[in-house]
């Protein structure tokens, strides 16, 4: 049979239905602001993660020496990586493929129309290793290159268009023919931030800036990416050994940093969330006030006849703890709803909406409302508790 | 043979403080209340009646001055001893039925009986109360809002005894009913009475006060006539 104390509560909750109501969507509110903040922002990190991830198994070598002049006395500012310490990286790198690039900027221009981009400089055989090429097809001439889907939309460029390379007032520029337009990429961990560059073959890349066989950085694509930080460091004791000459870095790393950002802004939007919560439960306070003063007298009643301390305690505990399941059960509801359509709209994709990362908030915030609930129920409930029973029954 | 009394008060004194100064509602009053007794406490308005009153149900401790409910000494326990000793040795009747009004006729006799065994009701014993009071059986799911006066009363008498108290203690049981409910009402505890149970009456209507065996005046917390 049910505890008298917990019917009681039941009864003075209905009996003040409207009041009770309202003190219940304010939990309801604080719960759904919990559970949808922080199913976003987990819903955020794996999707960022995901996207990521794709590429995360390229280690990128650049040079850690930076070449202040070039053999013809005129200065140098970026730095490269030379023939032999390319072939030391491809020792290193085993049956890992290995790609040399060479990047730079250029202006060009598309029919009459001037515009400003990288230039990559790729063996051919290379390209396929990690770029897609949507439209046309890989280069097979030395002026065929190819360009990122940006630019090609933002220029109008189509397969055949041509483009001649360089600033503008520069007399006789090399032109190439686009042969094909890359897939989108979107940030590259690797690197190669193809989508506003064009990609030019090595060869056709080094007969117009030089820098033959010194390239702007190296990448290493793993074949399995759990062994990378093996490579890393055979390159580094390959190459590093002496003094430092190759700056080793992968996406792993800053997959992390991005990962532990995102937590920062999560945990961020989770605290705004919970301001709510806390104006719940300034309002349950309020109400819980509200009973208890109502019912002065009734509780005089139940002290004189006997009813311990605690039992008195109970009641308004339950009281409160009703209010916070009704608002938690409610809110856990229409956090699914809710959620899933913040989710939806602000992340555009409900994919990692259903996995216990991002559903795990549902109980944690109804967990934390019914917590905050019976927490603000505590002070009011010990006053109840602790009237004295002459006092109590005098007032009407 | 000298027994140990029910009730024992002696020099009991109880001042209350107030800003204008200390009050003292109870003035070194000794009496002794046997097993069995029939007592009116009588007086006008101020003179300590409600004090006394609220010294003899526990729901207060003399400041000075000894206590003692069945050979223990009120002011040695603790608020839970004295909660239990409400529960179980002290059954009340007051003035206002005092019912309470969430809970309807038949939970608010059953209450008492939850309160001490923890659990709900299983004997029938709260409804044979109810039974044994006159109340009319088909209101028992009424809650006393729903009752007249002299039904409340009942009810609230029902609850006074279905713990078996040792003592009933009425708050001018009668005040708030007309004559004839009244009379019936003080018909019950007079059979309550001569079933063997101690009764006290706190009241200031002399015509209640002549059911009793015994009367005790009080005058500006003094006993002057016992």
């Amino acid at each position: 049979m049910r505890d008298i104390f917990f019917d009681l509560s039941v009864r003075s909750v209905k009996l003040n239905f409207l009041r009770s109501l309202l003190a219940s969507i304010g939990i309801v509110i604080g719960v759904v602001a919990v559970s949808s903040m922080g199913m976003l922002g987990t819903n955020m990190q794996l999707s960022v993660k995901d996207q990521l991830s794709s590429d995360v198994n390229t280690i990128m070598v650049t040079s850690d020496v930076v070449r202040t002049t070039s053999t013809s006395g005129v200065p140098v500012t970026s730095s490269g990586i030379d023939k032999s310490t390319l072939n030391d990286i491809t020792t290193a790198a085993g049956q890992n493929d290995v790609v040399p690039i060479h990047h730079t900027s250029t202006q060009f221009t598309i029919g009459s129309t001037n515009g400003r981009g990288s230039i990559y400089g790729l063996d051919p055989n290379d390209v396929p290793k990690f770029l897609t090429v949507q439209e046309g097809s890989l280069p097979k001439g030395l002026d065929d290159a190819l360009v990122g889907a940006n630019i090609a939309n933002n220029f109008n460029m189509n397969v055949g268009s041509r483009i001649k390379i360089g600033p503008p007032d520069t007399p006789n520029r090399p032109t190439v023919r686009v042969a094909g337009i890359l897939a989108a990429r979107g940030f590259a961990s690797d690197g190669v931030n193809t989508d506003n560059a064009i990609v030019v073959p090595d060869l056709w890349y080094t007969n117009t800036y030089g820098s033959y066989q010194i390239y702007d950085q190296v990448n290493v694509i793993m074949q399995n990416v759990d062994n990378i930080n093996v490579t890393e460091a055979a390159i580094d004791n390959k190459l590093n050994s002496r003094t430092q000459v190759v700056r080793i870095s992968d996406a792993s790393s800053r997959l992390t940093t991005i990962s532990s950002t995102l937590g920062t802004i999560t945990t961020f939007i989770l605290a705004i969330g919970g301001i709510s919560l806390v104006v719940a439960a300034v309002s349950i306070f309020n109400v819980m006030m509200m009973s208890v003063n109502e019912r002065i007298q009734e509780i005089g009643i139940l002290l004189s006849i006997g009813t311990e301390r605690g039992e008195v305690r109970k009641m308004f505990l339950y009281e409160a703890l009703i209010l916070g399941v009704i608002g938690a059960a409610v809110g856990g509801i229409m956090t699914l709803v809710i959620g899933y359509s913040v989710v939806n709209a602000m992340i555009g994709s409900t994919a990692y909406f259903f996995l216990p990362d991002s559903l795990l908030y549902v109980p944690e915030g109804m967990l934390i409302g019914i917590v905050v609930c019976v927490a603000s129920g505590l002070y009011p409930a010990w006053r109840a508790s602790n009237m004295d029973p002459i006092d109590a029954l005098r007032s009407e | 043979m000298a027994t140990t009394p029910l009730i024992r008060l002696s020099e009991v004194t109880k001042t209350y403080h107030l800003e204008s100064g200390d009050f003292t509602a109870l003035d070194h009053v000794s009496l002794d209340i046997n097993d069995g007794d029939f007592v009116a406490i009588m007086g006008p308005s101020g003179s300590g009646k409600s004090t006394m009153m609220n010294q003899l149900g526990i729901l207060d401790v003399p400041t000075s001055g000894e206590l003692l409910i069945d050979g223990r000494n009120v002011a040695n326990m603790t608020t839970l001893e004295r909660t239990h000793i409400r529960r179980d040795i002290v059954g009340y009747i007051f003035q206002k039925f005092y019912l309470i009004p969430l809970l309807s006729a038949y939970e608010n006799v059953e209450y008492p009986l939850i309160l001490k065994y923890k659990k709900r009701d299983g004997t029938g014993r709260a409804a044979a109360m109810l039974r044994a009071v006159g109340f009319d059986e088909a209101m028992s799911e009424h809650r006393p809002s729903q009752l007249s006066g002299g039904q409340q009363q009942r009810v609230a008498i029902a609850r006074a005894l279905v713990n078996d108290p040792k003592i009933l203690l009425c708050d001018e049981p009668t005040g708030n009913l007309d004559r004839k409910t009244g009379l019936a009402i003080m018909d019950i505890v007079c059979d309550l009475n001569r079933e063997g149970r101690t009764v006290i009456i706190v009241t200031h209507d002399p015509k209640i006060a002549e059911y009793a065996r015994r009367t005790v005046v009080l005058e500006d917390g003094r006993i002057v006539q016992s």
